[in-house]
């Protein structure tokens, strides 16, 4: 049928679309990051590749991106954890216990998470100077909680109202405490669904950019998009082939977790977005 | 014996962090020199590498002493920087340094604090020419004296040149919208243009300013001897840089790129010739006073220590050596007679009267604040997205709302 | 009945508990920096001067700031142009995805590459692109025998380039929320439809877009929020500029607090977050978010 070709034609035009689409620049990314010469796109210039680039990011002490690289997976992974065993906590008692005003919470959860940064940043930039904690971990970690915080909640309450009550209420009646429900019932049977968000809750702290840059001074709890956008490099001229390095190296850990829990991702991001 | 106890662990005990930018060179230079203190004191120096770009690393510095940390202790601030740091409380005074064989003026319009040293030029900074003596000579041109005979024999050797090259301009200068434009369009204006301080206020838009802002952005885009990158991109290392491949006659640039240009492997090396700036017709050239000045934290748990490598950094010794290796124009005046430095940098000689004159930009705490808007306007014009008159007018009616914001009408500066 | 009522005290007690955590970290972190910016707002607060209350005059100064209304400018055109934009195309792809066909778990997965990938690092990655000399943009143009462009150079130029890397981060998040809409609608519609001889486009309109608008309207809400916010990828690619045409609320704002003015810098993002508030409570209404939450 004529309206079936036209279908297919637009799928698979479109199918190719969006792959150059999404991949192009990460090509470009990974050439420049490996050419010998950022401009080796002229026709005149000799293609020559190298891992000099790669080795110069990896090894020069001046560069610090090591250690920007170590703060950002200690940050995120902590900030993570943290966030969503406290995103379940919550999440259990919104789904499974009765109390008041558990709709205006989620909505306030909700709005929370729409606030600008920009707009907090400021005073907590203060508050953590008060107490000293500027260009420390916690001076990250505490504020990424927060800000994963609504939408692990959200993630979480939608996975948790899928699991039987009657699990809770056997729970129960074993004596055990609510926590006790929580951690050896709840936990094991939403272990997919708390896995994907603890995915999204890193995966969200390691791409935030505004704290990071106004909490922290230097390499020693400075993050790697900081790092990055900040990169000098050793040689004059913007450096591009070690920046492109660098950023390899950076979307290296995202990517990698992206591809191989697509599915969970994908899942948790509708979860906290999609009613089905 | 130093530390109070809170704060600092064992690592950063008896290590003085030192906060400075730059171009790689520079670093590099500061890296061996803060060795040789080592060497000779046994006090460690950590040297905490900022961005060449001077808007970040004042961020940087800002925010790290806004909020009482202990680290960097020892900084370079640019000379712009000085009061803002001063009048903050967060400068630690130098007591028992001699200011005397340093610049006198410079000293007075910038590192006096309410009566107390609390800042030290490291280098001086003012504005000159690099020009391309090989291609000077074969087109049978002299170095231009004003900025109209710039523009006319860039045009001539462009026009040639670019049947081979099409990148080649002649002339490339600092445009980006950052400090470095202002700095360039101080030195566009003249002695009759720049930032007037008058009844509390701050002009602008005077005469010599538009002429210098139309004549800036003629070179763009009227004339197209200045890439079109000059206002998007152009910072003193990307000019040093495309003027180093041989693609520029001329450069704007502060005296650091001299010796890059001269350094082996260098393109232009042997070809480059420096002098002062052009100057509008009839008058007398102005540099901005530009240069880098060395400061103690307030908030600093090794204060004797950073103490005594601020000495050795401004010390005639550790000044001389960073001359040397790096071409700068140092501080201390007695060094522009050290014959040693003088065959080594023979233009000294005569530049030290650039800097013993040049103007300083408006010495108020709020500066950035006044710079970030005629930055931004001056920027638009270059972009062609306004007149230049109007954008001279639309800063001056900022800047006026910004003394008010403040409270406090502008100090009248020095020498005025 | 007693015995019920001491049993609903201790659950929801309980449940209090388990609530602290997250209220205290939301009240402690959030609720409390956003009232210190409000609070801060109102005074002089400059490193180099005593702290001076001064009643609404930094929001007078604002409104008297032509950079500030620029920067208002430019933030809402940026959430005009770019949500629409990322939302149509992530249709596009989510409608893509959505048919069977050879390859579509690989394509899926590289869908999920740039929304993985740092703002920061899109940003130096688009800035290389638009690079004068030898950004991948200008050899195109040059592979068409077109002059090179200054991509950044100008003021609308600036605005796309930033409107396009955003929307190569930002066009795949909208295409995934969408695709799990898509796929929620029942296929017994779209065989009805063909038996009643609907073509491919009415199918489209009489179908899907309908189905798909609470969805939409989700997409729409967190995009909008995220575009008004804007700020990583600006601070990188153009740094605000060419003569402050790309600077957004955020940025303006940031620009003050690192100068150290915390006073004038608040009272700006206080705007800002006005108008992200005002916006998301109608999208909520929109979106009937009060009614799902049962």
């Amino acid at each position: 049928m004529k309206e079936d070709r036209l279908g297919k034609i637009l799928t698979v035009g479109g199918a190719i679309l969006t792959a150059v689409f999404c991949l192009a620049p990460i090509g470009v990314m990974v050439l420049t990051a490996l050419a010998g010469r950022p401009d080796f796109l002229r026709p005149e210039v000799p293609l020559a590749w190298t891992v000099d680039h790669l080795r110069a990011v990896l090894t020069s002490e001046a560069i610090h991106f090591p250690e920007y690289l170590r703060n950002s997976l200690l940050v995120s992974a902590a900030s993570a954890v943290v966030a969503v065993f406290l995103a379940s906590l919550a999440a259990y008692a919104l789904t499974r216990m009765s109390l008041p005003g558990r709709g205006a919470l989620l909505l306030l959860i909700l709005a929370v998470s729409m606030f600008p940064p920009v707009s907090l940043v400021g005073y907590l930039y203060r508050i953590m100077a008060s107490i000293g904690w500027i260009n420390t971990y916690p001076a990250l970690i505490l504020p990424y909680v927060a800000w994963t915080l609504p939408l692990s909640v959200w993630i979480l309450v939608s996975y948790f109202t899928r699991i039987p009550r009657d699990l809770d209420r056997a729970g129960l009646i074993d004596g055990c405490s609510r926590l006790q429900i929580l951690l050896k019932i709840i936990f094991p049977t939403a272990a997919p669904g708390i896995f994907a968000t603890l995915l999204l809750a890193f995966i969200f702290a390691f791409n935030e950019f505004l704290f990071a840059l106004m909490l922290t001074t230097d390499y020693s709890a400075r993050t790697v998009p900081v790092g990055i956008a900040l990169f000098q490099g050793l040689h004059g001229q913007t450096p591009w082939g070690e920046i492109m390095a660098a950023a390899c190296l950076t979307i290296l850990p995202v990517v990698l977790l992206a591809l191989f829990f697509q599915r969970r991702i994908v899942q948790g991001l509708t979860r906290g977005a999609v009613k089905e | 014996m130093f530390l109070s106890a809170a704060g600092c662990d064992e690592a950063c005990s008896d290590r003085v962090v030192f906060a400075v930018g730059g171009a790689p060179s520079e670093l590099e230079a500061w890296e061996e020199l803060a060795a040789d203190f080592t060497r000779e004191t046994g006090i460690r120096v950590e040297i905490l590498r900022r961005p060449a770009d001077t808007d970040q690393q004042r961020q940087s510095l800002i925010l790290a002493l806004n909020a009482g940390l202990s680290h960097p202790d020892v900084f370079l601030m640019d000379v712009v920087w000085v009061s803002l740091f001063a009048e903050s409380g967060w400068l630690e005074p130098l007591d028992g340094f001699d200011p005397g064989p340093f610049f006198q003026s410079v000293i007075e319009t910038v590192d006096l604090h309410e009566g107390k040293l609390v800042a030290l030029p490291v280098y001086m900074d003012g504005g000159v020419l690099y020009y391309r003596r090989d291609l000077l000579d074969r087109f049978g041109l002299r170095p231009p004296e004003t900025w109209a005979e710039l523009l006319k024999s860039s045009l001539r050797v462009q026009n040639v040149l670019r049947e081979k090259n099409p990148d080649f301009y002649g002339f490339v200068w600092q445009g980006a919208q950052y400090e470095g434009l202002i700095t360039n369009f101080l030195e566009f204006a003249g002695s009759e243009g720049g930032f007037l301080l008058r009844d509390g206020r701050i002009l602008l838009d005077l005469p010599a300013n538009r002429r210098a802002l139309e004549y800036m952005r003629d070179l763009i885009r009227k004339y197209r001897v200045s890439p079109p990158s000059t206002y998007t991109e152009m910072r003193e290392e990307q000019a040093r840089l495309y003027f180093q491949q041989g693609d520029a006659l001329y450069e704007r640039n502060w005296p650091y790129a001299w010796s890059l240009h001269q350094s082996p492997g260098s393109p232009v090396r042997g070809k480059t010739g420096i002098r002062a700036l052009p100057s509008p017709a009839g008058e007398e050239a102005v540099s901005t006073l530009g240069g880098w000045h060395i400061g103690v934290s307030r908030f600093s748990n090794v204060k004797p220590q950073a103490m005594a490598f601020v000495r050795y950094v401004t010390s005639s010794q550790g000044q001389k050596k960073m001359v040397l290796r790096l071409g700068w124009n140092p501080g201390r005046q007695d060094l522009y007679f050290d014959p040693e430095i003088l065959a080594a940098l023979p233009y000294l000689a005569e530049l030290k009267d650039v800097f013993r004159q040049a103007r300083p930009r408006p010495m108020v705490p709020y500066y950035p604040q006044i710079s970030n808007i005629a930055q931004r306007q001056i920027n638009s014009a270059l972009a062609g997205h306004i007149d230049a008159g109007e954008a001279l007018i639309r800063a001056e009616r900022e800047i006026a709302a910004l003394l008010i914001r403040y409270g406090k009408p502008a100090r009248t500066e020095p020498g005025e | 009945m007693k015995k019920t009522s001491f049993h609903i005290d201790r659950e929801t007690r309980a449940g209090i508990g388990f609530l602290a955590p997250l209220l205290l970290c939301l009240i402690g972190l959030i609720l409390v920096p956003v009232a210190g910016t409000i609070a801060t707002s109102v005074f002089r607060d400059v490193p180099y001067l005593p702290k001076t209350f001064i009643g609404a005059a930094n929001y007078v100064s604002l409104l008297n700031d032509p950079a500030f209304w620029r920067s208002l400018m430019f933030t809402l055109l940026f959430v005009l142009v770019s949500v629409p934009l990322e939302t149509v195309f992530g249709l596009g792809i989510a409608l893509v995805l959505n048919q069977v066909f050879a390859g579509r778990g690989m394509l899926r997965a590289a869908v999920l590459i740039p929304w993985a990938v740092p703002a920061a690092v899109s940003g130096r990655i688009f800035e290389l692109i638009y690079n004068y000399s030898y950004g991948a943009a200008n050899r195109m143009l040059a592979l068409l025998h077109m002059e090179p462009a200054n991509w950044l150079g100008s003021a609308s130029g600036a605005f796309l380039g930033v409107v396009a890397a955003d929307a190569w981060k930002t066009t795949p998040f909208a295409a995934i929320i969408l695709l799990a809409g898509l796929s929620a609608i029942p296929e017994d519609l779209y065989r009805q439809a063909r038996v009643d001889r609907a073509g491919t486009f009415q199918r489209f309109f009489r179908i899907t877009l309908p189905l798909l608008r609470p969805v939409l309207i989700v997409t729409l809400l967190f995009r909008t929020v995220d575009a008004l916010r804007v700020f990583d990828i600006l601070y990188v690619l153009t740094g605000g500029g060419p003569g402050g045409a790309t600077t957004s609320l955020s940025l303006f704002g940031y620009r003050y607090f690192s100068a150290g003015d915390f006073g004038y810098a608040s009272a700006a993002t206080v705007i800002l977050f006005g108008i992200a508030f005002l916006l998301s409570l109608v999208y909520l209404k929109l979106g009937g978010f009060s009614r799902e939450i049962r």
